[in-house]
Order: structure tokens, then C-alpha cells, then sequence
């Protein structure tokens, strides 16, 4: 490096800095110089990652049909009802498990203090506790069952409405391709006529150009060609409006289909609504039907007896409670997944322009990092050099030198050998 | 010996003559600069900007509600030129005075110290004389500030409002034809990069992409850049200037060339 500052400035020391035409000022062309720094190609590799997503951003994104929001949709909705089940499952099998371990662990108590389990019920407060907790977990799954009735509220109004602006979506690129398709027709019809009256055209045109043409004749010669022009634009008029009427009663018959396609899947959606809410209140309404008996009173139990029979029921509930909550906390898990990917779903557009800003914006950030390190070190090249060279003044983003000297070639000779 | 001295006397008038240019026409040092970030965010512009900030919230929730409730787009329209000419009142009246000082302020510094032209700190890269801290000092004292003595001197360092040359009518032409033609190759270049298999395919056809719009460019704009800047600089030249910078980076003095530049086109 030393010695190609050297020779940089061994260079340099021809120029004469303080000559007329230069003053002791300088300039730079700052984008010529990046160009030239070793950090350049990474640089444009950023820029060309930019570029990548803005130019990916213009795509239109590919929407689902209908057909494919529904399969996917019913999908999901088999996916939540899979986990509620499982979930309703892993708190029975729990309750079963913990009444018995209370059950198992209340008669060892009973029967090392010398008492008949049986004589003092301790099978009914199995039962009876066991109900209260099934009693909780009935009043856990009917407040559920309202978090779930919003959420497929909610679920189902997103369904229609992203079926309502796909169906019109797909209405409006239907109207637009036989529009173009008729623009085409005309624009067809329209070079085929002047292809067909060319050799006439021209040979009028030729006639016009004559200058010895007498004025009457000129004047038949100028109406024939009017008459050429006026035949084609007819027969083009005639075939647009024809167009504008046939496009009209397109739009008519689209716009019809369309909205009967919207209220038909929008009922099917309604439907299929109803029905998983009634589900879903049939299986809660089973859940508080199946309480079974109330609680049957404790019979006359040794104050010992009754104090460590209170103690084993506080572990097991506290034990029980431990783990029906990390299942439920798994289930809410599951379903906060599947609310999103159903939101996805529906906005699957916004998804992505999301995923696709957030790289974006961090791709901005590393190539502004390294814009300004390069300009930084361009910078420092340039005043070590202009100082070296004596000049008194460098500017950059010139727009015009016809003086100065431009130091340019000698900064570039100097930041390639920047990491030699 | 007469030849000795004759040959002495040519020798010395010949060095005299090689050399007299370079003394008679001195280095420039009358280029000031300063630091306009470093003066936007003194407390009284920032505070002024909060100002305008504020009002602006207040203004937009008020007329993009009208604007809602308006019947026609002439009603929308004239609503939005209401809102527009509000804000443009309001930045009058709450950032006018500052601004007016602060320019005082720096034509004030600049006559002191015989500056023929204060440029904006960005495109210094080298040498200058930085004003910044005797611009804020003034700025910032109680005291009013007297205008200046004296118009800036004839500045070699000229300047040309490079938007108003890009506001040629032939120049924006070419523009939104670039534009057009960008839209257009956005679409087929979206469509190539979406069926892409791999990364390499994908690096290919932004390649191709950049490639193609840089073709444009230098069919369409460069020429009309090249003949700007050849035009630019000849008559910098018959105005005997140095260098020509854009009017956005002039702070102060410096000679407009703009109207010659532009009327030099037009012809």
C-alpha cells in the first residue's frame, strides 16, 4: 500500500495545483470511487438482494380460489377440533388417575388409623371431589366455549370476505381479458383495413403530391381519400360499439354469476358455522350433563383422620391442577398456532409483505452500515491525499468542472490498494 | 556582456511570464461551509419543528375527516389545497423567523470572514472554512442581527438549480418513460424471477433486470444528463467559474448560472 501511495502521489506531483485553471480546488466523483473500493462487490450484492424483494414485491400474489380456502380451512378446523379432543381426553384421563390416587392414598389413611374407608364414605368424597373437578372443568370448557364462539365469529366474517374479494378479483380479471381481448379485435381490424387500402391510399396520396393537379381534381382526389378513412373508421366504430354492448352484457351475466358464487359460499360458510357451534354446545352441554350425583356427606371421621384426609386432597388437587393447566397451556398453544395460520390464511398477502419488509428493512440497514464505513474510509483516503497534494479545497457532487482538478483517478488508484 | 544581460533579461521575463499566472490568480479560499444538521438541531429549531409537528396531527385529523365526508372530488380537492395552504401558512409563520435569522446570521459570518460562498458540510470533503460554530453562536445570542455589510463577492464557484433543469419538459418526458418502461419490465422480470428454481437463476435475472433498465437509462436520460452538464459547463466557463455545484448544496453566494444553463437548452 505504502508504495502505491507512493507512486499515487508521486503522480499527483505532476499536477500544479496552484495553476489558473485550477486554484488550489479539487472535486471528487464520489460513485466513481465506490465503485473501485474493495467492499464494492458486496455492496451491490446488498443492492441486488434489494432489488430481488422490491422486484418479487411486484408480483401479484398468486391468491387461493375458494375451493382452496375451504379445503384449507377445513383442515384447520379438523386440526383445533384434534386438539380440543386430545385435550379433553388428557384432563379425564387426569381426573380418573388423581381421583383413584386420592381414593388409594385416603383409605391407607383410614386404614392406619384404624378406621373402615367404608364406614366413613371416603368413597363418596372420592366422588364428590372428583366432581367438583369435573365441575371446574365443565365451567373452564363453557367459558371456552364462548372464546370459541367469537373466534369462529370472527374466523368465518375473514372466510367471506377474503371469498367475496377473491370471486370479485376473479370477476374483474375476467372483464378485463375480454376487454383486451376486444381492444385487440379492433386494433386487428384496423390494420387489416389500412393494409388493405394502402396501395389505393398511396396512390392518392401520390396524386395529392402532384403539384400540377388542377383544383377540382384535387378536391376528388382529397374526398376519396376521405371516403377510404371514413369507411375504415366506420367499420372500426361499428365493431367497437358492437363490443361496448357485448361488454356490457358480459359484465351483467359476470357480475350475476358472481354474486350468486359470493351468497352460495357465504351460506356454505354460515352453515358450516352453525353447525360446529352446535357441535361444540352439545359436547359442553354433555361435559355438564355428566356431573353425575352431588357431593354425599362426610359421616363422622376422627379430627386426625379428617385433618390428614384434608391434607391428601390438597396435594392430589394441587398435583392434578399442575397438570391439567401444562395441558391446557399446550392446547392454548396449539390453538394460538392455528388461529394464526388461519389468519395467514385469509391475509396471506399481508404475511408475506411482512416477512418480506422486516428482511428488507434489515438488508437496508447492513447496506447503509456499509455505504457510510466505505464513504468513510474514501473520505480519509481523499483529505490524507488533497492535503499531501496541497490543494485548499474538495468537494464532491459536482456538477460541472470546467476548473479544479479532478482527483478522482488518483483516490481510485489509491482505495484499490486499499486491502493489497 | 550587453548579450549576457539581454539574455538574462529575456530569460527572466520568459519566467516571469510561466509563472505569473499562478501568482497573479491565488488558491481560492474564500469557500466557507457548515453544518446544516448540526444547526436543525439546535433546541429553537426543534422546538419549532415540534410546533409545526403538533399542528399538523391537529390539521390532519380534521380535514381527513371533511375530506371523508366530502360529496365530490372537487369538494376533496379543495379541501386538500385548504390543508395545504394551511400547513405552508403555519411553517411561515412558526419556522419563517428562525430561518430568517439563522440566514442573516450566516450572511453576517460569511461577509466577516470574506466568504464568497457557504456550502452545505456534506459535499466538503476537504479543506474550507467551517462557520458552524460562529452561525450558531449568533443564532443562538439575544442579540438582533444587523444585515450584513456587503453583497457576497463574485464567487468561481458557480451554481445551477438542478431540479428546475430536471423540470425541462423534455427531461420529465424521458422520465416518466423510464418509469413506464420500468413498470412494464417489473412484470415480466417478477414473472421470470418467480418461476426461478435457484438462488443463481434468481442472481441471473435480477442481473438481466438491472441490466435491461440500465440500457434504458442510458438511452433515454444520459444523453440528456451529458448535454446538460456539456452545456453546464461551457458557460461556467465563459463566466470564468471553477466549479459548478447543485443550488440544494449552496447555503449561501455563489453564482447562479441556472437561467443561462436552462436557456441555453431551450434553444
Amino acid at each position: 500500500m505504502t508504495l502505491a501511495c507512493a507512486v499515487a502521489l508521486g503522480g499527483c506531483a505532476r499536477v500544479d495545483v496552484h495553476a489558473p485553471n485550477v486554484r488550489g480546488i479539487a472535486y471528487i466523483r464520489m460513485d466513481d470511487v465506490m465503485k473501485h473500493h474493495p467492499l464494492y462487490p458486496q455492496l451491490k450484492q446488498l443492492e441486488e438482494s434489494i432489488a430481488a424483494i422490491n422486484l418479487e414485491a411486484t408480483l401479484p400474489h398468486a391468491p387461493l380460489s375458494p375451493a382452496e380456502i375451504a379445503a384449507q380451512t377445513k383442515d384447520l378446523n379438523a386440526q383445533f377440533k384434534a386438539a380440543e379432543d386430545r385435550t379433553s381426553k388428557t384432563i379425564a384421563d387426569l381426573r380418573q388417575s388423581y381421583a383413584q390416587k386420592e381414593h388409594d392414598a385416603d383409605v391407607a389413611a383410614a386404614k392406619a388409623a384404624g378406621v373402615d374407608p367404608a364406614a366413613i364414605g371416603i368413597g363418596a368424597a372420592m366422588t364428590a371431589q372428583s366432581q367438583a373437578q369435573a365441575q371446574a372443568a365443565a365451567q373452564a370448557a363453557a367459558k371456552d366455549y364462548l372464546a370459541y364462539q367469537q373466534s369462529v365469529v370472527a374466523q368465518d366474517t375473514a372466510a367471506q370476505n377474503a371469498i367475496a374479494k377473491q370471486l370479485s378479483l376473479q370477476a374483474e380479471q375476467k372483464l378485463r381479458a375480454r376487454a383486451e381481448q376486444y381492444q385487440q379485435d379492433e386494433n386487428d381490424l384496423s390494420l387489416r383495413l389500412a393494409q388493405q387500402d394502402a396501395a389505393q391510399r398511396l396512390s392518392l396520396k401520390m396524386k395529392l403530391n402532384n403539384l400540377a393537379l388542377d383544383p377540382s381534381s384535387r378536391k376528388s382526389v382529397q374526398s376519396r381519400l376521405s371516403a377510404i378513412d371514413k369507411k375504415e373508421a366506420d367499420q372500426v366504430n361499428a365493431m367497437r360499439a358492437r363490443h361496448r354492448a357485448a361488454l356490457q352484457a358480459y359484465q351483467a351475466q359476470v357480475t350475476k354469476e358472481t354474486n350468486a358464487e359470493i351468497q352460495k359460499q357465504t351460506a356454505a360458510i354460515r352453515s358450516e358455522s352453525a353447525a360446529k357451534l352446535n357441535a361444540r354446545r352439545e359436547q359442553v352441554g354433555s361435559q355438564l350433563r355428566s356431573l353425575g350425583a352431588p357431593p354425599v356427606p362426610s359421616r363422622n371421621i376422627p379430627p386426625d383422620l379428617a385433618a390428614q384426609l384434608g391434607k391428601i386432597h390438597q396435594q392430589i388437587a394441587a398435583q392434578f391442577q399442575t397438570d391439567a393447566q401444562k395441558a391446557i397451556s399446550e392446547f392454548n398453544a396449539t390453538r394460538d398456532d392455528l388461529n394464526r395460520q388461519f389468519q395467514a390464511l385469509h391475509g396471506a398477502d399481508v404475511g408475506a409483505t411482512g416477512a418480506a419488509a422486516q428482511e428488507l428493512t434489515d438488508l437496508q440497514k447492513r447496506h447503509d452500515q456499509l455505504q457510510t464505513q466505505m464513504q468513510t474510509q474514501i473520505h480519509d483516503e481523499a483529505v490524507r491525499i488533497a492535503g499531501g497534494m496541497g490543494f485548499t479545497v474538495v468537494l464532491d457532487n459536482v456538477q460541472a468542472a470546467p476548473g479544479g482538478y479532478d482527483l478522482t483517478n488518483d483516490l481510485i488508484h489509491d482505495v484499490e490498494s486499499l486491502h493489497e | 556582456m550587453k548579450k549576457r544581460l539581454i539574455s538574462f533579461l529575456v530569460a527572466a521575463v520568459a519566467a516571469v511570464a510561466f509563472v505569473a499566472p499562478s501568482a497573479i490568480a491565488a488558491d481560492l479560499t474564500d469557500v466557507g461551509y457548515i453544518d446544516q444538521a448540526q444547526l436543525a438541531s439546535l433546541p429553537v429549531f426543534q422546538s419549532a419543528n415540534a410546533q409545526l409537528a403538533q399542528y399538523q396531527a391537529q390539521m390532519q385529523q380534521r380535514y381527513s375527516g371533511l375530506v371523508k365526508n366530502a360529496k365530490t372530488a372537487a369538494d376533496k380537492q379543495r379541501l386538500v389545497m385548504q390543508y395545504q395552504q394551511a400547513m405552508s401558512d403555519k411553517q411561515r409563520e412558526v419556522i419563517g423567523p428562525i430561518y430568517a435569522r439563522t440566514q442573516m446570521a450566516i450572511a453576517n459570518v460569511a461577509d466577516a470572514k470574506k466568504l464568497s460562498i457557504v456550502v452545505d458540510k456534506r459535499i466538503v470533503v476537504y479543506g474550507g472554512q467551517d462557520i458552524t460554530k460562529d452561525v450558531i453562536s449568533l443564532v443562538t445570542s439575544p442579540k438582533a442581527i444587523a444585515p450584513p455589510s456587503a453583497t457576497p463577492p463574485t464567487s468561481e464557484i458557480g451554481f445551477v438549480d438542478q431540479s428546475a433543469l430536471d423540470d425541462a419538459q423534455k427531461v420529465k418526458d424521458a422520465a416518466t418513460q423510464l418509469q413506464q418502461y420500468q413498470q412494464s419490465e417489473q412484470k415480466i422480470y417478477a414473472d421470470k424471477l418467480k418461476s426461478a428454481k435457484t438462488d443463481v437463476d434468481k442472481q441471473q435475472i435480477i442481473a438481466d433486470f438491472n441490466k435491461t433498465m440500465q440500457d434504458k437509462k442510458d438511452a433515454l436520460l444520459t444523453p440528456l444528463i451529458n448535454q446538460t452538464k456539456a452545456v453546464t459547463a461551457t458557460i461556467a466557463k465563459s463566466k470564468n467559474l471553477l466549479l459548478v455545484v447543485d443550488r440544494a448544496d449552496v447555503v449561501y453566494g455563489g453564482t447562479d448560472i441556472t437561467q443561462d444553463v436552462q436557456n441555453a437548452l431551450s434553444k
